[in-house]
């Protein structure tokens, strides 16, 4: 693959500073810790995590809803990282979202049309009546009919609401859709056909997806590439298939170990990871893992692993991935 | 274990109705569910939104919201209708002989009050015994639900705790007073997966070691599998199949619950193929039809389907389809064993 990504993000840092004691230092909490990840033109990469492991956070920086702390992100060849809110317009065009509640995300006094029709108006694309047209031409694309135009989003069940909300992200043709658990809040009957659109409208319209997502078995099945994230890094980034099939992290190794699977006679190992995730205001020395895991060494609270080749382009961030287990 | 074998049940619900009345008029949640759970099985209820897996819970434990009634049916606990009993009555049992978790333990958990004080609280409401005895017994629940340094851990506020540890701690009021059952809705639905997988296996140990039956609502199809002997199906406000966990994912009788089974991705299988959905959406409860809930979305519906609602067909391992009425056209995997 020789052709430049188009994302390219090197050691992204976003810190919160909290509130805390007048005249004592005020505690950090660093929710995006040094993050390295390119996303591939046209390709669909995951990124699964625990809740508090910054996955949203680094999304949201991602579309520039943050000012990253510092690190650099360069977008089709241009560095977005700081760019001031005027100099953004072009990139804010190309980079849409789909956000989890689509109870909560659609304006419920607009209509249709003109939730969909907002990111036009915005950029000041075409006329009132052309707009309309490609609000009836972005709704047949989702599987909506023209005659919803005129209604308000609360007459929607939540799989409607979803295609009105990636109508609505797709509505300025983007080149990347960062879509921020698009499902979770979809009934199982329902998950299915959202994701089967988002893959043929990735086919149609040539999109990249950064598909954030807490359902390891979805994101299986809609990925090229999957990224593990833990306490703000990325810990393992492989091919979906290398993933499954060589989980080289610990905690990647936790994390599917603990996938409840649809079938009783499947065996299932014991509690695969003791404790739970610490908080981002205290990261551990070393190996941010190390206090849960079931391999960890001096080395590792004394040293942070790099995350590293260890073989095929799969990169694992532990200083024992790719041996043979002790 | 068989139906037959397993004795007299510790509940027993019976053709419970339960509608929300507002001003657009009545929401039928709950048309007409009866099941059985006995002593020392856990038995899952898997549903979707607006399934009425939860309202049918909420009713047996008379917890309704106040637009909310219920309209018929029975409950018989331990040989008492509990849709019949008095509040002060039916308040000796919620919370001792009958033990509750939720979704959300921050919500059940009262932010004011440390956590010792609220399992200290629940014991002496149920039982006799002195404070001393009483927080004795809280550091012995929060040990069996492995809070680490317990005795410390009973002074602290709920808000100081992880959503893995606010569970434990509403796990273990709810086995504060040995209760005979123990419904738990959704009780893992707002944790991470590896936090999930701890409490699943801390409730299935629990299970058996206390030898209680345990009723677990859930969305996941995944949960279900891994932690529960029987299964209800509910949709529409129905039982649409129930069965022994393992013949009912391995032989669904309802096309509804073999297009649930297929919508979930295969963790096995790593080609991109095509998910495959079930069409449309659920019904609107509002304007429940007639029929099977189920024939809109139906691959299979025939004429009968929408004209009249079918029973369930079966015994241990029951549909309610009109497919396996005697006289119905045969479908490979539904009602044809396939040779």
């Amino acid at each position: 693959m020789m052709t430049q990504p188009l994302v390219s993000v090197r050691d992204l840092k976003k810190h919160f500073t909290m509130g805390g004691p007048l005249f004592a230092p005020k505690p950090v909490l660093r929710a995006v810790d040094g993050v390295d990840l390119d996303i591939r033109r046209g390709e669909t990469l995951g990124l699964v995590g625990e809740s508090g492991c910054g996955k949203s956070t680094l999304a949201r920086t991602l579309i520039r809803l943050y000012e990253p702390t510092t690190g650099s992100m360069v977008f089709d060849g241009q560095d977005v990282a700081h760019l001031s809110e005027r100099d953004l317009v072009p990139f804010r065009r190309r980079v849409q979202m789909i956000f989890q509640d689509p109870y909560a995300s659609l304006n419920g006094r607009m209509t249709v049309r003109d939730l969909i029709a907002e990111p036009l108006e915005i950029a000041r694309i075409g006329t009132p009546e052309s707009r309309t047209a490609k609000v009836h031409e972005l709704l047949a694309r989702v599987g909506l009919h023209a005659d919803h135009a005129n209604r308000f989003a609360h007459e929607f069940s939540g799989g409607q609401r979803q295609r009105i909300g990636i109508a609505r992200a797709i509505a300025l043709e983007p080149d990347l859709v960062i879509c921020d658990e698009p499902i979770s809040a979809l009934d199982v009957s329902v998950q299915a056909q959202v994701v089967n659109m988002l893959e043929d409208l990735q086919d149609q319209l040539g999109l990249t997806y950064l598909f954030i997502t807490h359902d390891l078995s979805m994101v299986r099945h809609i990925s090229d590439r999957i990224g593990v994230m833990y306490l703000g890094k990325i810990v393992e980034l492989a091919s979906n298939t290398d993933l499954y099939a060589r989980p080289s992290h610990p905690y990647t190794q936790a994390l599917l170990a603990s996938i409840p699977v649809p079938d009783p006679t499947a065996t299932r190992p014991a509690d695969p990871v003791r404790g739970e995730i610490p908080s981002a205001m205290a990261v551990p020395s070393g190996c941010r893992f190390r206090t849960r895991c079931p391999m960890a060494t001096e080395l590792c609270a004394s040293s942070e692993p790099a995350l590293r080749d260890i073989g095929g382009g799969h990169l694992a961030a532990c200083h024992y991935a790719g041996e043979a287990a002790p | 274990m068989t139906a037959a074998t397993m004795g007299t049940p510790i509940l027993s619900v019976r053709d419970l109705a339960t509608s929300f009345f507002s001003q657009r008029g009545e929401v039928q949640a709950v048309r007409g569910v009866s099941f059985d759970v006995h002593p020392g099985e856990i038995l899952g209820i898997v549903g979707e939104s607006g399934s009425g897996k939860s309202i049918t819970c909420m009713s047996v434990l008379r917890l309704l919201k106040a637009t909310g009634r219920i309209k018929s049916g029975s409950a018989l606990f331990d040989g008492q209708d509990l849709l019949a009993l008095d509040e002060a009555d039916l308040r000796d049992i919620r919370g001792n002989k009958i033990g509750m978790i939720f979704q959300d333990p921050m919500t059940s958990l009262n932010p004011t009050l440390t956590v010792g004080e609220q399992v200290i609280e629940t014991i002496l409401r149920h039982r006799q015994a002195t404070r001393s005895e009483a927080r004795a017994r809280a550091i012995e629940l929060f040990e069996l639900v492995r809070i680490p340094s317990a005795a410390a851990r009973l002074k602290s506020y709920p808000h100081e705790f992880s959503g893995g540890m606010r569970q434990r701690v509403m796990i273990a009021i709810a086995l504060a007073c040995d209760p005979k059952l123990l419904i738990a809705d959704e009780p893992t639905t707002a944790l991470d997966v590896t936090i999930q997988r701890q409490i699943l296996g801390l409730l299935r140990d629990l299970q058996a070691r206390l030898g209680m039956a345990v009723i677990l609502i859930t969305h996941d199809l995944g949960v279900i599998a891994e932690v529960t002997d029987r299964i209800v199906v509910m949709y529409g406000g129905l039982v649409m199949e129930t069965g022994p966990v393992r013949d009912l994912f391995a032989r669904p009788m309802h096309p509804y619950t073999r297009g649930l089974l297929a919508s979930v991705p295969d963790l096995r299988d790593d080609s991109h193929k095509r998910l495959t959905p079930i069409p449309g959406s659920p019904p609107d409860m509002a304007h429940p039809p007639a029929g099977c809930p189920f024939t809109a979305r139906c691959p299979h519906a025939m004429r009968q389907c929408a004209a009249a609602l079918p029973p369930l067909f079966g015994d241990s391992h029951a549909a309610r389809c009109w497919l396996h009425h005697a006289e119905a056209p045969r479908i490979a995997g539904i009602n044809e064993v396939a040779a």
